[in-house]
């Protein structure tokens, strides 16, 4: 049986521990850009964890085409999420929710 | 005595993925959004970092991607647009259940993880072709990259509307 790379090994570890930080930072805060801040960790986890599993089932085109429209999608969803809080904080005058 | 090539990966790999998780860390419990944003530039190059090192040669060519679209774009996007707010600075709430709650979502995901990846037949990824890439890009993934294009279309329109003054 061929042996796990040790650096795929570590890999599925730091996801995971980014995916609880992120979690952490989504619960223990009211800041909108805070929230959004925290699921572009569990955003970075998860590419990283496509990458890890991929390099252990041997694939390379499948997560570079997956991970290249995850982050043009990212992107994307910041501008959006952007727009709508500055909508919120010309309304409220505050970046804290309720 | 000598550093092995493989040594060498692992002890970069280990590196950054500490600067990975202590630029996460950071993000969660700054004060300023400001530098949590930009600690999140950080955290973008220590992972286009550790993409790189699980296998050089097959992911190389996204880790510079995820460098310039993401470091590049998103993240200084983030940091400039946040000079347009005043009080940047976070009030901190502690909720008492978010460490246990964040704990047991990392054992679930860890656990769901392992039990998924336990069957995988391992072998080592081939180093990707750029012409087989596009080919591949064109012919199987046309209508997600057509999405993606009329989704960044309307985020440059999106940034101007953001850039005029009311």
């Amino acid at each position: 049986m061929t042996q796990v790379p040790f650096t795929s090994e570590i890999a599925l570890v730091v996801a995971t521990m980014l995916v609880a930080v992120g979690v952490y930072g989504l619960m223990n805060s009211k800041n909108v850009i805070r929230v959004l801040l925290s699921s572009e960790i569990i955003l970075n986890a998860s590419i990283l964890l496509v990458f890890a599993v991929s390099s252990l089932a041997g694939r390379s085109y499948t997560p570079l085409i997956f991970s290249v429209f995850a982050i043009g999608m990212a992107l994307t969803e910041v501008v959006v999420a952007f727009a709508s809080i500055i909508l919120y904080y010309r309304q409220r005058g505050t970046l804290e929710v309720d | 005595m000598f550093l092995t090539q493989t040594d060498l990966q692992d002890t970069i790999f280990l590196v950054f993925s500490v600067t990975a998780l202590a630029s996460a860390l950071f993000i969660v419990n700054s004060k300023n959004v400001f530098y949590a944003a930009v600690s999140l530039a950080f955290l973008g190059l220590s992972i286009a970092v550790l993409i790189a090192d699980l296998n050089p040669a097959a992911y190389s060519l996204y880790s510079v991607f995820h460098i310039i679209l993401y470091v590049g774009a998103t993240v200084v996007f983030l940091s400039v647009s946040l000079v347009m707010f005043r009080g940047l600075e976070v009030r901190e709430i502690r909720t008492p259940w978010a460490p246990v709650i964040s704990l047991l979502a990392a054992v679930a995901f860890f656990s769901v993880l392992v039990l998924s990846t336990s069957s995988i037949a391992i072998s080592a990824p081939p180093s990707p072709d750029l012409q087989t890439l596009g080919e591949r890009m064109i012919s199987q993934y046309w209508f997600p990259a057509i999405v993606l294009i009329v989704g960044l279309l309307t985020t440059m329109i999106e940034a101007i509307a953001l850039a005029r003054r009311d």
